[in-house]
């Protein structure tokens, strides 16, 4: 844990670096994640929003210091959601498996093979898909979801890991607005429940409306506005009519 | 009359051996088949089944076991492929078929060195006359191997083919889980050497994974359906070619691959009735 890191910080990133061979991906990176904080990162194609989820997330090496001032491992506590969209980054939506079977995989770790099996382990998934609303489609093969069910599933999937903070990247991507709404809505909640997002995506009027934060990234140098406290409260501005869940 | 048919070969030290050899490879090719076509290795395989040529041919002119020879050059192929594509960087199916293609030819080659090139026949095709009991003894270790390791790690083998990146997340060890299945593979190719023959050993892995993937919507489903259509096609086979005087592992092999068409008919037969309900409303 970082010494002068603050007692509710989930996540502290320190000076990260990632290069691609001789290309600079993110140069010098500081961010600082709260306790029940929704954090957007804003930026172009290239800008570094996916390397960043995936350096925290353990997936691409880096330079720097990545602080999880929790207890558990990494594993535990950091969630990582990848695009399902423009063929879900190899995950394979073809094989024999239902909703719960994926939603179980989280609960896999080197020293549990066979997680999943017992009763406690069948509850948090049961749980975990009650919380993003796909108890009626808990048995539903996953080859006949539509592109927003697949994300809820994968978001089930990152709840039953329990983590203090949830990476998501590009989850509004390819889906409808009720989808979107409705994912947002299920953010609040867990964000109600003591979790940190911190999502990368491109549409601005949904950074300001579904975050509390929003930071940008541009040439793989993040911009951020000076942050009042853990909880920055500050009026964002949203799309006229929509509900705001910051 | 039909009892006698099945039961009459029993008697027969050489069937006994054939059969339970044929039990081993009816098992344990359809459960790594299973994963080979889900994890889409199946060109591996492929190339599996024929390299290993070069390690029995090799086994035959050194006069050693045939199964160590072919384990050996199965492994051989398997990190010399790991090794063009992780360090060399040359593309998957390039380096598969570079790799089984040149170990093939020395494979051929190596069976035109022999004294008498058609007594390695039965290495490709199978003949259950020259099943040994040492074969058998090996043949059921390696496919109990097989058994455990897909039983005991179906949930992490899932999850790595599932979403390979979310399990590194998750700290599983999805490389090794990726060679142990590539290993799997090498010595399902193995334990068929003796009973079917290599190359028909890729059809018994192949054929029956994919009709059970016709009918079946869960992985543990689709393992137990594979699993009884190899059986199925591997004793059924052995008895046809034992009585019509008829090559084994072909006829094992046209047998697995006819699970296929039958599985869609039966598919088909079964969504009927959804279908019909469907444009109905």
């Amino acid at each position: 844990m970082t010494p002068d890191a603050p007692m509710d910080a989930v996540l502290s990133v320190r000076d990260l670096t990632v290069s691609f061979g001789s290309s600079l991906v993110l140069r010098s990176v500081h961010l600082t994640v709260y306790a029940t904080e929704g954090v957007a990162l804003l930026g172009q194609n290239g800008a570094g929003k996916s390397s960043l989820l995936r350096a925290i997330a353990g997936l691409q090496p880096y330079r720097g210091d990545v602080d999880v001032p929790s207890t558990r491992h990494r594993a535990s506590s950091v969630a990582f959601v990848a695009q399902t969209s423009g063929g879900g980054h190899g995950i394979r939506w073809d094989l024999p498996l239902n909703v719960s079977d994926v939603v179980g995989f989280g609960l896999l770790r080197r020293r549990r093979p066979r997680a999943g099996r017992g009763k406690a382990d069948r509850e948090a998934i049961a749980d975990a898909i009650a919380r993003v609303g796909l108890t009626p489609l808990a048995r539903r093969p996953i080859n006949t979801l539509s592109g927003g069910q697949r994300q809820r599933v994968l978001l089930a999937r990152a709840l039953v890991q329990r983590p203090d903070v949830l990476l998501l990247d590009e989850p509004f991507a390819g889906v409808d607005a009720d989808t979107r709404d409705t994912l947002g809505e299920h953010l609040h909640q867990l964000r109600g429940a003591g979790v940190a997002v911190l999502c990368a995506l491109h549409e601005e009027h949904l950074a300001h409306r579904f975050f509390s934060r929003v930071l940008t990234l541009e040439s793989g140098r993040l911009h951020a506005p000076p942050l009042l406290s853990p909880h920055d409260t500050r009026d964002m501005p949203h799309q006229a009519g929509e509900p705001a869940w910051r | 009359m039909a009892l006698t048919l099945l039961t009459e070969p029993f008697q027969y030290t050489f069937f006994q051996h054939a059969t339970l050899a044929t039990l081993a490879i009816g098992v344990a090719a359809p459960l790594a088949g299973a994963w080979a076509m889900q994890r889409r290795l199946v060109y591996l395989t492929d190339a599996l089944s024929h390299g290993v040529l070069a390690g029995v041919a090799s086994a035959a002119l050194l006069g050693t076991s045939l199964i160590a020879g072919a384990l050996v050059t199965a492994i051989v192929m398997a990190s010399l492929i790991a090794l063009l594509v992780i360090r060399v960087k040359v593309p998957e199916d390039s380096s598969i078929g570079l790799v089984g293609q040149g170990l093939f030819a020395l494979g051929v080659l190596g069976l035109t060195l022999q004294r008498d090139p058609r007594a390695l026949q039965h290495v490709l095709f199978g003949n259950p006359l020259t099943v040994t009991s040492m074969d058998v003894a090996v043949d059921i270790g390696l496919a109990l191997v097989i058994v455990f390791a897909v039983l005991w790690l179906r949930p992490v083998l899932s999850a790595t083919t599932f979403d390979p990146q979310h399990a590194r997340t998750l700290g599983l060890p999805v490389a090794l889980v990726d060679t142990g299945v590539v290993l799997g593979l090498a010595v399902v190719v193995v334990i068929g050497l003796s009973s079917v023959g290599v190359l028909m050993a890729l059809t018994l892995s192949l054929a029956p994974a994919v009709a059970a993937r016709l009918l079946c919507q869960r992985t543990s489903t689709l393992l137990g359906c594979a699993t009884a259509g190899g059986v199925a096609a591997g004793l059924l086979g052995l008895l046809v070619s034992y009585h019509a005087g008829l090559p084994t592992g072909p006829v094992v092999a046209l047998l697995a691959t006819a699970e296929v068409p039958l599985a869609a008919v039966i598919a088909v037969l079964r969504n009927a009735p959804r279908a019909a309900r469907t444009a109905r409303a």
